[in-house]
């Protein structure tokens, strides 16, 4: 889960990380808590923030008034602006660039420096870091060393990583990015932005992962790589995916229940599409029985046709058990195992939602 | 031969109480694979389908020195502390079968494992099925024991799902698996690609090997990179899934690191591009694999010579 900006700050702040004195603001009445010049940023889960016009410096306190009333409500980059952060303006010396993140090639945390911080970063130095030794002085002095960091700059900018390394390593975060951090006139290290990216492994362990599309075919997918091959199979063959999701591992039939709920009730299905593989381990009578307590909370009732491709332990039962819920409480429901390829059932689903010539 | 997994595998199981614990043990035994002790904290002394429970892996471990595998099916928070307590007993294979594992806890425990040259296998790791004979895992229960056919072709899956499901399409084209193993689909893995490619290249039971990939990560880059310097010489058909998020926005979520340090890599184009430049033939549907296989062993003209394909059974 990545954090606003702001959220990100707060965090950086109680690892004792310079940031810009700043207040939130949601609305236009409590927009002048802070000093001119100030600036103005749209508080977005968005890359790019500067370049799509999400960041405003304004020199006067009725541009900021301007400033805060153009950005909230907004859409900047597809992303509707809810709040926007209001902060002192730091007079720069340099901007640089500062990282914790995992490096899938080491399978570690890397850090990463670069000396020219801000909106056209591409490259930087980069040192894999042990976990359980963390960030040594030896590699923060050797990574500055070979992306030619000013001798100057470099006592901050080491005490800033030390801190990023706490702040990274105690929180168990995905990511921790600085860009730009600014180092001022009189040497500090400021944090300019804050990307702060938390597992959700840590924080929202049981939430599943849910993805809209836009599309009007709903997805109930068996596990990530089920998810993710089908939705490229039902495009393929003309289909509009709604979501990506998936339930994974042996799910109860609760939890199944639940997602199937949260899939049907998303505005405009045409069709509902519960598509697996053949399952290892995963109970399908458990699975399916979720599913049908899911569609019966489904309000309207779906009318729309239902295809269900899956295999694996007690499908049988599982099978027999949808064809009678279909029959006796009126679902279009189609059934099939292994033995009609995952592939096969896209077609299928597409055609039956959409007609034969029908989109 | 096979890989990883033989009739030799004698296996702990920590977390063997648990209800995933449990039946991955029954599945085991049910396959001929001997689990030889289970471990839970404050559960010394019971006995879990017949199989005696410790407090430690190393208590498991002096009671039965001839342990060389621990399939780890504790819940997530637990990983850890149990797949350090396997790799400070110096078990060889430990296959982590938990998924949601923290990242940071994934990366201490690979350090570690990385330290005393033991091979980890996951997490989110479905399993390791040596068809016929025998299993570290949930892959492959006996209620769908038919899916895998004993054959000659190696599959390596992120997704566990579809590891059955690629078993499903080589029997219908006509073949069967030597070692199925599940890898896992988490951002850090044990074993990755090439190092399960590794094993294959050295098995004489198998003929070619099936990679299923997912977008995210450069585990399938890497295994690019390998196939390219020629180290593996038999045939490699991958399916990578995923292929409608090269449409969507670009992910923002791993900001200028996942650039950075990525460095391009990580989308689909990415992945198949590289593959297809190392000369792995790429699957669209899970329905071509068994087609381009069989066009893989023609091409290589060793069809009739060496009568490799189809290939089931050799008893």
């Amino acid at each position: 889960m990545d954090c606003l900006e702001h959220v990100g700050k707060a965090l950086f702040a109680r690892y004792g990380i310079a940031v810009p004195r700043g207040a939130v603001v949601s609305s236009l009445d409590a927009a002048h808590a802070v000093a001119s010049p100030v600036v103005v940023k749209a508080q977005i889960h968005v890359g790019g923030r500067g370049r799509a016009g999400g960041v405003r410096v304004c020199g006067n306190e009725v541009d900021a008034r301007i400033a805060v009333r153009e950005l909230l409500g907004s859409t900047i980059a597809g992303c509707h602006v809810a709040s926007v952060l209001l902060e002192e303006f730091v007079d720069a010396a340099a901007e640089y660039y500062v990282s914790l993140s995992y490096d899938t090639v080491t399978r570690s945390p890397v850090l990463a420096v670069s000396v020219k911080g801000g909106m056209s970063v591409t490259d930087a130095t980069t040192t894999p870091v042990d976990i359980r030794d963390g960030v040594t002085d030896a590699a923060i002095v050797s990574c500055l060393e070979r992306e030619a960091v000013p001798a100057v700059h470099r006592t901050s900018i080491a005490e800033a990583i030390r801190k990023l390394w706490r702040c990274f390593d105690e929180e168990q975060l995905l990511l921790a990015e600085i860009n730009p951090l600014f180092i001022t006139r009189d040497g500090r290290a400021i944090a300019g932005d804050a990307k702060v990216v938390l597992d959700d492994d840590i924080v929202r362990p049981q939430e599943r992962r849910f993805l809209s599309l836009g599309g009007d075919i709903a997805i109930l997918a068996s596990g990530g790589g089920a998810s993710l091959l089908n939705i490229d199979a039902l495009l393929g063959h003309g289909g509009r995916p709604a979501n990506y999701t998936e339930y994974s591992g042996n799910p109860p039939a609760d939890v199944v229940r639940d997602l199937t709920v949260r899939v049907l009730s998303q505005e405009g299905i045409r069709g509902c599409w519960v598509v697996g593989g053949t399952a290892n381990f995963t109970d399908i009578a458990a699975t399916m029985e979720g599913f049908v307590a899911g569609l019966r909370q489904v309000i309207p009732k779906p009318t729309y046709p239902i295809v269900v491709r899956r295999d694996g332990p007690r499908q049988a039962e599982a099978f027999a058990m949808l064809r009678v819920v279909a029959e006796r409480e009126g679902y279009q429901l189609h059934a099939f195992g292994s033995e009609t390829p995952m592939e096969e059932s896209a077609r299928l689903m597409v055609k039956l939602a959409y007609g034969d010539t029908g989109r | 031969m096979a890989i990883l997994v033989d009739e030799s595998t004698r296996v702990i199981v920590q977390g063997i109480t648990g209800k995933e614990g449990a039946r991955a043990t029954a599945e085991m035994m049910r396959a001929g694979t001997h689990v030889v002790a289970g471990v839970r904290p404050g559960k010394a002394g019971e006995m879990v389908h017949g199989v005696p429970v410790f407090d430690t892996a190393a208590d498991a471990l002096r009671a039965h020195p001839n342990a060389n595998a621990s399939l780890i099916a504790v819940p997530a928070p637990a990983v850890r502390v149990a797949a350090l307590e396997a790799i400070a007993a110096r078990i060889p294979l430990i296959v982590i079968l938990t998924e949601h594992v923290p990242t940071r806890a994934t990366a201490e425990v690979l350090a570690a494992a990385r330290d005393a040259g033991v091979r980890i296998v996951g997490p989110s790791s479905v399993g390791i099925l040596s068809v016929g004979r025998g299993k570290i895992g949930a892959i492959g229960s006996s209620e769908i024991a038919d899916v895998f056919r004993p054959g000659r072709i190696g599959i390596i899956s992120k997704s566990g799902g579809m590891t059955a499901e690629i078993a499903v399409a080589l029997r219908r084209g006509g073949f069967g698996v030597s070692t199925a193993v599940g890898i896992g689909g988490d951002v850090l893995i044990g074993s990755d690609f090439v190092d399960m490619l590794r094993c294959f290249q050295d098995d004489g039971e198998t003929d070619a090997v099936v990679c299923f990939g997912e977008v995210g990560g450069c585990y399938e880059e890497l295994a690019a990179e390998y196939l390219a310097t020629n180290a593996f010489t038999k045939p490699v058909v991958a399916v990578v899934a995923g292929r409608f998020t090269d449409q969507l926005p670009i992910g923002t979520t791993l900001g200028h690191a996942g650039a950075i340090v990525a460095k391009g890599r990580g989308s689909y184009t990415s992945k198949v591009t590289a593959l297809r430049n190392a000369g792995v033939a790429i699957a669209d549907r899970l329905e071509e694999i068994p087609i381009l296989l069989r066009k893989a062993f023609y091409e290589r003209s060793r069809v009739k010579e060496e009568g490799l394909c189809p290939t089931f059974a050799k008893a």
